[in-house]
């Protein structure tokens, strides 16, 4: 079977922007609704509770727990072949929305549903049409 | 208002599955069509509708219509639909209602694939929409790493062991052993089980799905009345359900409850039926911890018990509640759910053998996919002549 390999960098799009670009400046942003107050992650043409529009991009602690997450120990994308075992986790932020991202500086066998991690952020690098971005990560607290 | 009982699979038909190299998509989606349409004594030109799911290969946005004209149908009504392991299901509902609104009269429901030997299987999720796609980023690729974190709660939170999971791969190579249709026909056992390969903890290789197969499944769906004049005893579509849990993983709940509570309670509701009248299941089994959570879903049981009522082979045939007799794509096939449906129907009308449940007269189904969004069940039933 042939595999047609798609890239695994983000594609920055309007609804995503204000995220990547607090990447860039060490700040780990949320979508809130101005109007309702809700926090939504990825960022939306809307909000996902009032329908309002009125949409800004605002910083957060950077703080949360691991909700979930996987040991992954078999690379299903060439991309990865040289960083299995590596850890997908879902972090619960502090200020509420869930965020996909990788648990970084610990052994992955002591990694733990609760564990308290913070965010880091990745070397920058570009997306398909040059806009830059950075890969926020976590590490235990 | 309801179809209830009004709406009938008359036919069911199905190509060898496995490995087909040099069959297209096109040719397997032909002969399964082929094969309904003669197991339910009907003929070409008696189709007057058609619903399919498009393939990975040649994706096209007219499939339906480009499957048609090289069947050579006269379709009044025509209908492709993607909505990942929900579509199998979701196109049989869409059939029995276009047919009780009068739409058209015989519908024929298709899939096929070639996906082993043909053309690529995409990473799916980075189609899934630019910007919602990110996750690729931090290695979200490949089923079995997006499933695995909704494993890995559901074993958090309810103490699951990881035989329980086994208890559900050895339970449906277990039938497969008496499905000669099914790629993997090999006992397994629980230290087999055990000792395969961990691929995204807490999921191992045995875990997941039989990764791709080549091969087509089609199901012809028409009024219970005209249903009970033809070839086969007619299989009533008695309950229909469907749910989706659109924010998927950004909700904490969905990790260990599926759509699947509204999708069976709508579908039983209909059938006027509860989880105490079912003979027998078929649920879509992309992973073992998926068909935990959706016994659960279905009122089989209490959430957190699944997982000894599978221990103590209550999933096997035999036990309290037979479930994907055929092997499901964990053994049988990978059809997306498509063979699900086609067991489901052949155990209604009694033509197993082995693995036949013995007097099967009420089977749920159940279609589960798209990123844990995506639900929907039927509930079957033995109609009469
Ligand atoms: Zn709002």
């Amino acid at each position: 079977m042939t595999e047609l390999v798609v890239g695994t960098t983000p594609v920055v799009i309007e609804e995503t922007r204000g995220f990547w670009e607090g990447t860039l400046v060490g700040e780990l942003r949320v979508q809130r609704c101005t109007a309702c107050g809700a926090r939504q992650l990825p960022g939306g043409p809307c909000c996902s509770s009032c329908w309002s529009r009125d949409l800004v991009w605002e910083a957060v602690s950077g703080c949360g727990t691991v909700f979930s997450f996987t040991v992954v120990r078999h690379a299903f994308h060439p991309s990865f072949a040289d960083r299995v075992p590596y850890v997908l986790a879902d972090i619960r932020l502090d200020e509420g929305p869930i965020l996909t991202s990788n648990v970084t500086d610990v052994a992955v066998e002591e990694v733990r549903i609760g564990m308290p991690v913070r965010v880091w952020f990745d070397e920058p690098i570009e997306d398909a049409f040059h806009t830059p971005l950075a890969l926020p990560k976590f590490r235990p607290e | 208002m309801s179809t209830s009982g009004m709406i009938a699979i008359a036919g069911v038909g199905t190509t060898p599955f496995g490995k087909l190299p040099g069959r297209s998509a096109w040719s397997l989606q032909a002969e399964a069509v082929r094969n309904a349409v003669a197991d339910a004594g009907l003929t070409k030109d008696d189709v007057d509708g058609l619903f399919t799911e498009p393939q990975f290969s040649e994706p096209l946005l007219l499939h339906g219509h480009v499957l048609g004209r090289m069947l050579g149908l006269k379709t009044d009504y025509l209908s492709t639909i993607s909505i990942g392991g929900a579509t199998a299901i979701t196109l049989v509902q869409q059939a029995a209602m276009a047919i009780s609104a009068g739409l058209c009269e015989v519908a024929v429901c298709v899939y096929g694939e070639n996906a082993k030997t043909g053309l690529p299987m995409l990473f799916g999720l980075a189609q899934m929409g630019r910007g919602q796609a990110d996750d690729i980023a931090y290695g979200m690729a490949g089923g079995p790493v997006m499933e695995a974190r909704s494993a890995m709660r559901y074993k958090h939170e309810y103490a699951v062991t990881d035989e329980m999971f086994g208890a559900v791969a050895v339970s449906f190579r277990h039938h497969a052993t008496m499905n000669p249709a099914a790629m993997y026909r090999d006992p397994l056992t629980m230290e087999q089980y055990l000792a395969s390969r961990m691929v995204a903890e807490p999921l191992r290789v045995l875990d997941c799905t039989i990764g791709a197969s080549d091969g087509g499944v089609a199901i012809v769906v028409t009024s219970a009345e005209r249903a009970r004049d033809l070839a086969k005893p007619p299989v009533l579509v008695a309950g229909m359900g469907a749910g989706h849990n659109l924010d998927g993983l950004k909700d904490p709940a969905h990790y260990t409850h599926f759509a699947g509570a509204r999708s069976s309670q709508r579908a039983y509701a209909m059938a006027g039926i509860g989880p105490q009248d079912v003979d027998v299941a078929q649920f879509y089994d992309c992973f073992t911890s998926t068909v935990l959570i959706t016994v659960e879903d279905y009122g089989f049981c209490k959430k957190g018990e699944a997982g000894p009522f599978a221990l103590d082979g209550n999933l096997k045939v035999g036990g309290r509640l037979p479930t994907n007799t055929s092997g499901g794509m964990l053994s049988e096939a990978n059809m997306t759910g498509w063979n699900h449906l086609a067991e489901g129907v052949r155990q209604i009308r009694g033509e197993c053998g082995a693995r036949q449940v013995p007097g099967a007269e009420v089977c749920v189904v159940s279609g589960h996919g798209g990123f844990q969004a995506a639900h929907a069940t039927l509930v079957l039933t033995k109609g009469g002549r």
